[in-house]
């Protein structure tokens, strides 16, 4: 059922090919100025529409000089403007125009759990604001069929001189519910916040974790059939998050429809079988959560790339920084001012402290000997610390520390521990950390390199993650989870081979597929 | 619209809890807690019997003035703190706005009913001083529910239109400020609606529906005479208020689509 598609996605983009097809295209400027890459979904089409966004745009108005008392909304009803004080008109102030969607489609049908990814102001907080009903489109329609509850800034809406309870009544009539429905629940919330003893004390007693807590409760416990959270989750205590968890999870096999918006994709993926990518306002892609997160990852590490590649012509142009501003071109010197020799041309600042040895630059280099940024799982990998010693150096230890994107520090080799002995260092020259088989999985990884001295107390450069590639998705990889691709192989064995029925083969070993 | 309303009516529980929120909140830290609506209004007519029986003797000073002043300031002061809730109700409510969908229009619904709890529990203090000053209960009492209706309708309507006004335009509440005060001069408080000067009586009661009800308040609590209020005056102006609130209703359902993003 993988090529069948749903009636309403006829606007499905011409070059989207299927899973396999998009899988391999990971080449994201085709995408960028395209129609919707619409993956197929997997599942059964006989399903209850809840949500349908049609032909949705939202426009904000941008005023970077509000008009926020009367004289100035009668000044621009009249379309006069503003005189200053001799008499010159002023400009009016500038209204922009900020389209936060642009033409949205998408439908989320009854008991699914989506994903909304996206980088920051990419609409995805709009489009939940529209499905709560807390905004309405600027054009298009949002329809939505249901009970929504919505997870944002859990706790929020409680007012701190009430008490638990009061605030648990509160809450539930304002999302619509009879007191006595609330009273039938108000067991359940209290037990599940775990606050039972606090519960008729003003909640500006409570803890942040303590209101959260109620917050969450109350939310999930009036029984939405359509669940709506943005990033809540990222807070509050491992426990907490995780009986949090636990118990969408229970809501989504219970047939509650989940729409989920975040940055912390991992849980996008554990969460949600269909994502939807939104960027500047476009859906970029929308189907099964684990390749759209494929997809949007590949965007976002060319994107990173882009940026690296800036970073470092900028900081090349070290020393005068030249912009301009009000069309007056403003030189910025640096504060110390050098000696100037006799013919009259400067020496450049001595701004760095004196190292004995700098690390001067770090590449990632491939097969053939290329500095490149991308990389792709298993491949062979180099990265190569450039080095400057101004006087001869004895001795010296380089050091490198490999990072997730999100912080996770995933090892630190050093020449010392790795047994190289480098005896003295003079002049120029690179030091290589050399991996055979990339195992790293689709995402960005940041990079600190270091050189010390013997005994590594002594540090000559320390430059931390200053640096980073990034790994592609790889076609025909067997792993998609987690970051580290592990060569490894399944094996199968029953003890009760004859009741199993198989009897042909005593065991199943599967070979780990290789990279051709 | 008719839909809309019934959705409203779906939330009453909301409403109640509104209110009682507003209730509570209002005397959490106050030692004298509920009294104070009784309290409040009985030091301000002390201070203005004062003013004017012991100051300002005059031949126009009322027989019973504290019973002339309290039926007229009891309403004022209802209409003076909903006008003053109601302003402030969307654009403090904020963190409800921008999290969770309701109708909006409870907010400040919730407040102008507040205050008529308020209202009708100074009432007592009102009748104790009847009772010993001058006992003088008219059967144009029984009208009194219709004057509540009335000003409810009105407190509401303008409700509608200054909250959500203010949403846009912040110096909304500064006018409303300076606006409350000359409106309380402007409305037949400490003096007499048959005192006014000549015309403006006529214009007094066309542009203020206030004067209007507080004039009919004191009709019934304060004057002996039953042919007044008359009935007529009295459907003119619970007329003009009902069109009032339909108008700020319509006002306010408009304005409210753009509250999530404006607040």
């Amino acid at each position: 059922m993988r090529t069948a598609k749903a009636p309403e996605r006829a606007n499905v983009a011409p070059h989207s090919k299927g899973l396999n097809g998009l899988a391999t295209s990971p080449n994201m400027n085709s995408h960028a100025d395209s129609e919707v890459v619409t993956l197929p979904s997997a599942t059964v089409d006989q399903r209850v529409k809840v949500i349908k966004f049609s032909h949705v745009s939202k426009r904000f108005m941008l005023h970077h000089e509000r008009p926020r008392s009367f004289q100035e909304m009668v000044v621009s009803v009249f379309g006069l403007r503003t005189l200053s004080k001799q008499g010159v008109a002023l400009p009016r102030p500038s209204t922009e125009e900020f389209w936060a969607l642009r033409d949205v489609n998408f439908s989320i049908y009854a008991g699914e759990a989506v994903g909304i990814i996206g980088e920051n102001g990419s609409g995805k907080s709009t489009s939940l604001k529209l499905i709560s009903r807390i905004m309405e489109p600027t054009s298009g329609s949002v329809s939505v069929r249901g009970k929504v509850s919505a997870l944002l800034e859990l706790g929020s809406g409680f007012h701190p001189e009430l008490t638990g309870t009061e605030n648990i009544f509160l809450h539930g009539s304002l999302l619509g519910i009879k007191h006595k429905d609330m009273a039938a629940r108000y067991d359940n919330i209290v037990d599940f916040a775990e606050i039972r003893e606090f519960i008729d004390t003003p909640l500006k007693h409570y803890s942040s974790g303590m209101v959260m807590r109620l917050g969450f409760a109350v939310a999930i416990n009036v029984d939405p059939s359509i669940l709506v959270t943005d990033e809540v989750l990222a807070v509050g205590d491992e426990g907490f998050q995780r009986k949090c968890l636990e118990h969408i999870a229970e809501l989504r096999r219970r047939g509650v429809t989940i729409v989920f918006v975040s940055h912390a994709l991992e849980a996008v993926r554990s969460l949600c079988q269909r994502a939807i990518w939104l960027d500047k306002g476009v859906v970029m892609a929308d189907g099964p959560a684990p390749e759209v997160l494929d997809l949007y990852l590949a965007f976002a590490n060319e994107k990173h790339d882009d940026r690296l590649v800036r970073d470092q012509e900028r900081s090349r142009s070290n020393g005068r920084i030249q912009g301009e501003l009000d069309s007056a071109t403003i030189t910025v010197e640096p504060l110390y001012t050098p000696n100037e020799t006799a013919n009259g041309t400067s020496e450049p600042p001595a701004l760095e402290p004196v190292r004995p040895i700098r690390i001067t630059g770090v590449k990632f280099v491939n097969t053939e000997g290329e500095a490149v940024s991308a990389f792709r799982t298993g491949d062979p990998f180099v990265i190569r610390i450039d080095y400057k010693a101004d006087h001869k150096v004895e001795d010296p230890t380089f050091g490198l520390a490999l990072y997730s994107e999100n912080g996770t520090h995933l090892n630190g080799p050093n020449t010392r521990f790795g047994g190289l002995n480098i005896p003295f260092v003079e002049g120029t020259g690179h030091v290589d950390y050399r991996i055979a088989e990339l195992p790293l999985l689709a995402g960005r990884y940041d990079v600190t390199v270091a050189v010390t001295g013997p005994d590594m107390t002594e540090v000559y450069d320390h430059q931390h993650r200053k640096y980073g590639f990034s790994v592609q998705p790889t076609p025909g990889l067997p792993e998609r989870w987690g970051m580290l691709y592990i060569p490894a192989t399944w094996r199968f064995e029953p003890d009760d081979k004859e009741g199993l029925g198989i009897s042909r083969q005593p065991s199943a070993v599967s070979n780990n597929p290789s990279q051709e | 619209m008719l839909a809309r309303a019934r959705q409203s009516l779906s939330y009453r529980d909301l409403l109640y809890n509104l209110v009682v929120r507003d209730l509570k909140l209002r005397y959490k830290h106050s030692a004298l807690g509920f009294f104070w609506s009784l309290l409040n209004p009985i030091l301000l007519m002390a201070v203005f019997t004062f003013v004017f029986t012991q100051l300002l003797p005059s031949d126009k000073t009322r027989p019973a003035f504290p019973i002339f002043f309290l039926s007229a300031l009891l309403p004022w002061n209802w209409c003076a703190s909903s006008v003053a809730g109601t302003l402030g109700s969307i654009v403090n409510n904020g963190h409800l706005i921008n999290k969770v969908y309701f109708p909006r229009e409870m907010l400040p619904l919730s407040v102008v009913l507040a205050n008529m709890f308020n209202f009708a529990l100074s009432i007592p203090a009102l009748l104790l001083f009847m009772v010993f000053l001058r006992p003088n209960f008219n059967p144009t009492l029984l009208y009194l529910p219709v004057l509540i209706l009335t000003q409810v309708l009105f407190l509401t309507g303008i409700g509608f239109f200054l909250s959500a006004l203010n949403v846009f335009f912040r110096d909304t509440s500064v006018l409303v400020e300076v606006g409350l005060s000359a409106w309380f001069f402007l409305t037949p408080i400490i003096y007499d609606a048959q005192d006014v000067a000549g015309k403006y009586a006529n214009v007094m009661y066309y542009l203020n529906p206030m004067a209007s009800i507080i004039a009919n308040y004191r009709d019934i609590f304060y004057y002996t005479d039953t042919s007044s209020p008359d009935p007529l005056f009295m459907l003119r102006t619970l007329i003009t208020s009902t069109i009032l609130c339909a108008l700020g209703y319509l006002f306010f359902m408009r304005l409210s689509r753009s509250f999530g993003e404006e607040i």
